[in-house]
């Protein structure tokens, strides 16, 4: 067995009991002993995190305010204009936050995602992991508004992303049904987080493509 | 920002009368914009297109950007501009109460050979050939086309597919509903992933080569060449993998499958020394995997 074949075993099988010829190899081979006592320091520190990390408010404050010096994104306008601004310069500036939350979200689904499946294989893996159900909460929402959004748009690229949407929301039930039946099926959580990330970005650009447009 | 935006803004009405030097310009009432810029070095080439139209953009000896503007109607403003060798194409749309036709709009560049790229549409065709540096290609529905390109080339889009022909370098290509065709490519990085859309990597694989595809639902086919040298592993969740080269690929030489147990759908094998590395997945689609005559 050679140290390409060690790593794949630890990819596929995790840090589980390694087979006799693996273990024979990480005895002679410094290098993957080393490998090894850096994935077990990995997986251990990994077991210390807090399930469920709901960061505080100031923390999307400090980054939006972050973006906005870096120019990223532009400044929040200030209320200068007294007459009433139109509906959709209100829900512009809803959303103008809402677009980096969603695109945060997705970030936050993909890293929940890879710790998931560093996950030791023994456990039976949960459908959703709980701490992820609250910005799936948010990420339905955020698609509550986005459609009523698109509704009054017709133009191709309106309907197209609405197709798209409507494609992955069946590609995300699809894939959560399967996994009700088959909860270890990493291969279709993967696609699953996938397909959650890819919602939410598809959200920001439906939003920010919203906004340019009116 | 604002005065500074429109100051760069060249509109059809005015657009003929503020083009200076190397710029030529049609006539005012022509809804076509002409314009030159001269670079030094590797020029980067960037361009923000929200109407519906096509970019096209081919390469040249010289050492110029040449860039076309032609549209229907009045309802789409362009604002062109250069800081060193970067320029800035940008096309908002004016009037987003307009019919669709007036809101169509085409661009055509002339590039030197070695440029980068940064082009985003939201609908019609993406088509880039002859050029040689780093590319980002995002469109929502627009199909992307490129042909004998290479460099870091990244392709994001929501519904729009791409074709790439006799590409080279590394390709990563990112959609929701989109297919990719990869033909003819000496690409030594690849990965393609898409929720809906098909797949076909028709082509060679470069030794010590990355390679990973992946779609949802839909078809991943490869069709490799008998010179070829790879380890492949391909594996679904409920889809199926139809393989077509089974007399051509050595099965599981590490032993994979046993470790998978019965819960694996799909296969390893390696074909030659097996010194590219080839991934394909689907969640509910199929692979098919075929050698070319």
């Amino acid at each position: 067995m050679q140290c390409r074949d060690v790593e794949e075993v630890l990819e596929q099988d995790g840090l589980a009991p390694l087979p006799e010829a693996a273990r024979m190899h990480v005895a002679r081979c410094p290098h993957c002993r080393g490998y090894l006592a850096d994935l077990e320091t990995i997986v251990s520190t990994a077991h210390e995190l807090p399930a469920e990390v709901e960061p505080p408010s100031r923390v999307w404050t400090s980054l939006l305010s972050q973006l906005e010096s870096e120019g990223i994104i532009k400044e929040s306008a200030a209320p200068a204009k007294v007459a009433p601004a139109s509906w959709w310069d209100g829900f512009g500036q809803l959303l103008r936050s809402r677009a980096l939350a969603t695109v945060t979200v997705g970030a936050v689904i993909a890293a929940a995602a890879l710790l998931q499946l560093r996950q030791p294989s023994e456990k039976a893996l949960p459908p959703v992991p709980p701490g992820i159900q609250v910005t799936l909460e948010q990420l339905n929402q955020q698609e509550g508004l986005v459609r009523n959004m698109h509704l009054a748009g017709a133009s191709p690229v309106d309907v197209a992303l609405e197709q798209n949407l409507q494609q992955i929301d069946d590609f995300i039930a699809d894939c959560e049904r399967h996994l009700k039946a088959e909860p270890r099926d990493e291969l279709a959580r993967e696609y699953l987080y996938s397909a959650y990330q890819q919602k939410a970005e598809l959200l920001a650009a439906m939003m920010d493509r919203g906004r340019s447009v009116n | 920002m604002c005065t500074r935006s429109m100051g760069r803004s060249i509109t059809l009405a005015f657009g003929a009368a503020a083009l200076l030097g190397s710029s030529t310009a049609s006539m005012a009432a022509s809804p076509r914009i002409e314009r030159h810029f001269v670079v030094n070095g590797r020029p980067v080439v960037v361009i923000q297109n929200v109407a519906n139209g096509r970019i096209e953009v081919k390469s040249s000896k010289s050492q110029e950007v040449a860039v076309i503007a032609t549209q229907n109607s009045s309802k789409i403003n362009f604002e062109m501009e250069q800081a060193g060798d970067r320029i800035d194409v940008t096309a908002n749309v004016a009037d987003a109460s307009a019919p669709p036709l007036d809101l169509e709009t085409s661009l055509q560049l002339t590039v030197p050979e070695e440029t980068e790229l940064q082009l985003k549409t939201e609908n019609g065709l993406i088509y880039v050939e002859q050029v040689m540096g780093d590319m980002t290609l995002e469109s929502v529905a627009g199909e992307v086309h490129l042909k004998e390109v290479s460099g870091y080339i990244i392709v994001k889009t929501t519904g729009g597919s791409l074709v790439c022909t006799q590409c080279a370098g590394k390709l990563d290509f990112n959609s929701v509903g989109g297919s990719a065709q990869i033909l003819q490519p000496a690409l030594t990085n690849v990965n393609l992933r898409t929720t809906t859309g098909n797949i076909l990597f028709d082509g060679d694989f470069i030794r010590t080569g990355l390679y990973s595809m992946k779609s949802g639902k839909g078809l991943v086919e490869v069709r490799f060449s008998g010179n070829d040298s790879f380890d492949l592993k391909a594996q679904t969740a409920t889809g199926t993998v139809d393989n077509q080269a089974a007399a051509f690929l050595k099965p599981d030489s590490h032993g994979t499958v046993r470790r998978f147990g019965s819960k694996f759908r799909g296969l390893f094998g390696t074909f030659g020394a097996g010194l590219a590395k080839v991934e394909l997945s689907t969640y509910s689609g199929t692979i098919r995997i075929l050698k070319r005559d």
